[in-house]
Formats: C-alpha cells, structure tokens, sequence
C-alpha cells in the first residue's frame, strides 16, 4: 500500500531519455532537444508544484544550466530527469528566496477539503480534475508531501533518486509520499472516507509534524 | 487536458472495482489518483521558444568546450549504485594497490636505505677486510696463522724434531750419552718422563710413517702456512664479497621498488 506506483508515461522513455542523453553528450543538438522534449513536462509540473506560476521561467534558467553542465553529468535515462530535477528544485529554492514567498501560496487547507464534497463520485472527481485543480490540490500539501508526491508521480522518480533530490533518507520521503497521496485521495475522494475520517485527524497532526 | 488522458485510463482501470472496499481496490485508487495527476500536472505544450534557448545553450556550452572539459562531481554522478559499486572495486582495487604499493616502496626502500646503510658498512667491512688482512697478510697472516694454528705450524716442526729424536734415541738407545742432553731433556719433557719416551717415540714414529704426506709436508710447512693464510684470507674475502652482495641485491631491491612506484603513479 505504501508503496507509490509510477505512472508508466514518466519512466517509459527512460530508454529513449538515456539513448538521447547520450548522443547529446557526443554534442548531438538533436538528441538534447528530444531528451528537453521529454524531461521539460515532468520539470514544469514539479516546478508549478513549488514556484506556481513562475514555473517557466524557473525551468528556463534551470536549462540554461543542464545545457552548460551537461558534459559533467554522468548516468542513465532515469538518472538523467534525478539530475535535472535537483538543478530545477535548486532553481527553484533561489527563486523563492529571492521572492521571499512561502513556497505554499496556493488555497487554504480548509478550502481544499471542501471542495471534493462538490463531486458525487470518484469518477466525476478525477475526470474533471484540471491542471488548476491538481496543482491547487498539491499545494494545499506541507511541502515535503507536495515535492515528493511530485518528484515521484510528476517528474517519475523511484524513491531512492526523489530522495537524493530532496536531500533526505529515502524511508522518510516515502512516508512523505504516501501520506501525501492519502491527503490527496481523501480531498478527492477516492478511497474509504469512512475509514480515512477516523484518521483524518491523526494524519494531519502527523503530516504537519513532518 | 485531464478529462482527456484520465479518460483514457481511468475507466479502464475503474471496471469492474465497483463496491470492493478491498486492498486491491485501494490500490487501483492509488494507481488512478497517481495517473490523473501525472496526466494533470504534466501538461503537453512546451514554449518552442524555450526549447531553442535551452538548445542554444547547449549549443554554445558544447562549442567552447565546456562539456568535455567539464569533471563530474558527487552530484552530478547519477549512475545506478550497482553500477557505481561495479566500477568503485575497480577504483578502490586500483587504490589500495597503489597505497599498498606506494608503502610497500617506501617500507622497502627504507629497509632498503637502512640495510644498505648496514651493508655500506659491512662492504666497508667487506672491502676493508681484505685489504686489512691484505697487509695482515704478510706479516699478520702468518702471525694470525701462528696464533690460530700455532700447532699445526709449530707442531709439524715440533714433531720433525721430535721425530728426529726419537730416530736418534732410537739408534743411541742403551748407549749411553749419544744424545745432546738438552735434546734428551726435550725429548723427555714431552714425553712426559723417562720411562715414557719409548712408548712416546714409538707412537710418533709411527704416526711419522702412517701419515706420510703431513711429513712430507713438513718440509713445506712455512708454504703451508702461506697457504692456510691465503685460504683464511681468501675466504673472508669471500664472505666479504657476499655481504657486499648482499647490499647489491638490497640497492637492486629498493631500486625496483623505486620503479614500481613510479610506474604506478
């Protein structure tokens, strides 16, 4: 259960990602647009995760440095989104600190709570889950649920790699996952609400203590 | 967007869960709650014009010649553990034989240092042992040849004489004074008394006779202690010759190790 499944459209151009990656180290400009193609959605949506709407710039400046310190980097597919997600959340922290804005602008907790009440079931809820929603949705996270839920279901990360981009132990972004998972699931109503009300409190007293 | 990719999956994954409050329907809820926000939060459109910039980049990092100048640090070495572990051994391997050989050489060229240091010495002492016993020699090997075997040099005379006497006592016996006295009282002397000078010629004379050659030889004894002088010498000659040996091979061995450090390195 705890365990955060991957969404197979993040890791299964992983090959593609690493054989791309590859050719643009021999200096293949071709190749480093195709692996750009592939990385860029995965990086902007973490990115809108933490920075919101500056997300585009951040991810600019975040490719002006993967483009100048490619040549140092040194792995796989897989490797390579673990590498430029961490230049992209070190971008990103730069530019919260020069901001000086809580990363978590997004709605109020309560805000989001309310809302999945709206949607009769969890089909209605998911399918008209819109970019806005979700991002609303992931912000409304402690941020340590908010980024590793999306280095690991966004960027497509295993836990081992989203743990070495955050700087944490891998047991503790794994928990982070899953419990922002739960949260999300609750807010969307997916899941036993029953059995998840009985929790909900001793959850959020957990996840803000995290 | 959502709408979109969710309808692709989502109710695929949905049939048939209807009303299972089980594990496997939780984690069916897992899987769609992660697709639908994969599908939500990673839009489609990319800015063509941010690619081309990110491109660019690339481009000119590539064209100064950033990128293969460039060193890989921690950060930057996302390969797989297994496969940084499978080429560490490697390194570490090369590391360790390098730090054993590095302390090896130095280990070895100081006992090398300290050992040719002691063997300078003792080839000094080898060397100069010759050349001491060199000018020993002609006066101090027969000295140190008389002083060691001052038996075999004094002794063959020694015996010749009394031998000589004995022959004498033998031809004079019962004949009253034939023989010197001061011989006779040598002859005594080393016979140990009167009474035992006969047992005492007769086992000299017959060691005389047995051992034909040391009589012969006697003739030349002053010869064969040249010889046994030459023969002492000659020997520590050798062994000086061996310490000096000894030093070269430890000088060949520091040199090695000298050179298998600097092929390492």
């Amino acid at each position: 259960m705890g365990q955060v499944r991957q969404p197979g459209r993040a890791q299964a151009r992983d090959g593609e990602l690493g054989a791309a990656v590859a050719r643009a180290q021999d200096g293949d400009e071709a190749a480093f647009a195709i692996a750009y193609r592939i990385v860029q959605p995965g990086l902007l949506g973490y990115l809108r995760g933490i920075v919101g709407d500056d997300a585009e710039d951040v991810a600019s400046d975040a490719w002006l440095e993967i483009a100048r310190d490619f040549g140092r980097f040194k792995g796989d597919g897989a490797g390579f989104r673990g590498w430029t997600a961490t230049i992209a959340r070190h971008r990103a922290l730069d530019h919260l600190r020069r901001q000086r804005v809580r990363p978590r602008a997004g709605g109020t907790e309560q805000d989001v709570l309310d809302l999945p009440g709206a949607h009769s079931t969890h089909e209605q809820a998911l399918e008209s889950l819109s970019t806005e929603r979700a991002l609303e949705l992931v912000r409304g996270l402690p941020r340590d649920q908010a980024e590793a839920v999306l280095l690991r279901v966004v960027v497509g990360l295993d836990g081992p790699a989203a743990a070495r981009v955050l700087g944490k132990r891998p047991g503790a972004v794994r928990t982070a996952a899953h419990r922002g998972l739960k949260r999300l699931a609750r807010q969307l109503g997916i899941g036993g609400e029953a059995e998840e009300g009985v929790t909900d409190g001793a959850y959020r007293t957990l996840g803000q203590s995290t | 967007m959502g709408e979109r990719l969710s309808g692709g999956g989502v109710p695929g994954r949905r049939r048939g869960s209807d009303g299972a409050l089980s594990d496997p329907r939780n984690e069916r809820d897992a899987a769609t709650l992660e697709t639908v926000l994969a599908a939500a939060l990673r839009t489609g459109d990319l800015d063509p014009q941010a690619e081309q910039r990110a491109v660019a980049a690339f481009r000119a990092s590539h064209g100064e010649g950033t990128h293969r100048a460039a060193r890989t640090r921690r950060r930057d070495d996302w390969r797989r553990p297994e496969e940084r572990r499978a080429r560490r051994p490697v390194k570490m391997t090369f590391g360790v034989v390098f730090a054993s050989l590095t302390l090896g050489g130095v280990a070895v060229a100081a006992i090398g240092s300290v050992s040719t240091s002691t063997h300078a010495g003792g080839a000094d002492r080898g060397t100069t042992h010759p050349s001491a016993l060199a000018p020993d020699r002609p006066g101090g090997a027969p000295s140190s040849a008389s002083s060691l075997g001052s038996r075999p040099t004094d002794g063959p005379a020694h015996a010749k004489d009394t031998e000589a006497h004995c022959r004498a006592y033998e031809r004079v016996q019962g004949h009253g004074k034939a023989l010197d006295a001061k011989v006779w009282k040598q002859l005594v002397a080393a016979a140990g008394g009167k009474a035992e000078v006969a047992a005492y010629c007769s086992e000299q004379l017959t060691r005389a006779t047995a051992t034909p050659g040391r009589s012969a030889g006697t003739g030349r004894s002053g010869e064969g202690a040249a010889d046994a002088g030459n023969g002492a010498a000659g020997k520590t000659g050798a062994s000086g010759s061996n310490t000096g040996g000894t030093g070269n091979t430890a000088g060949k061995t520091r040199a090695g190790g000298g050179q298998g450090g600097g092929k390492h390195k």
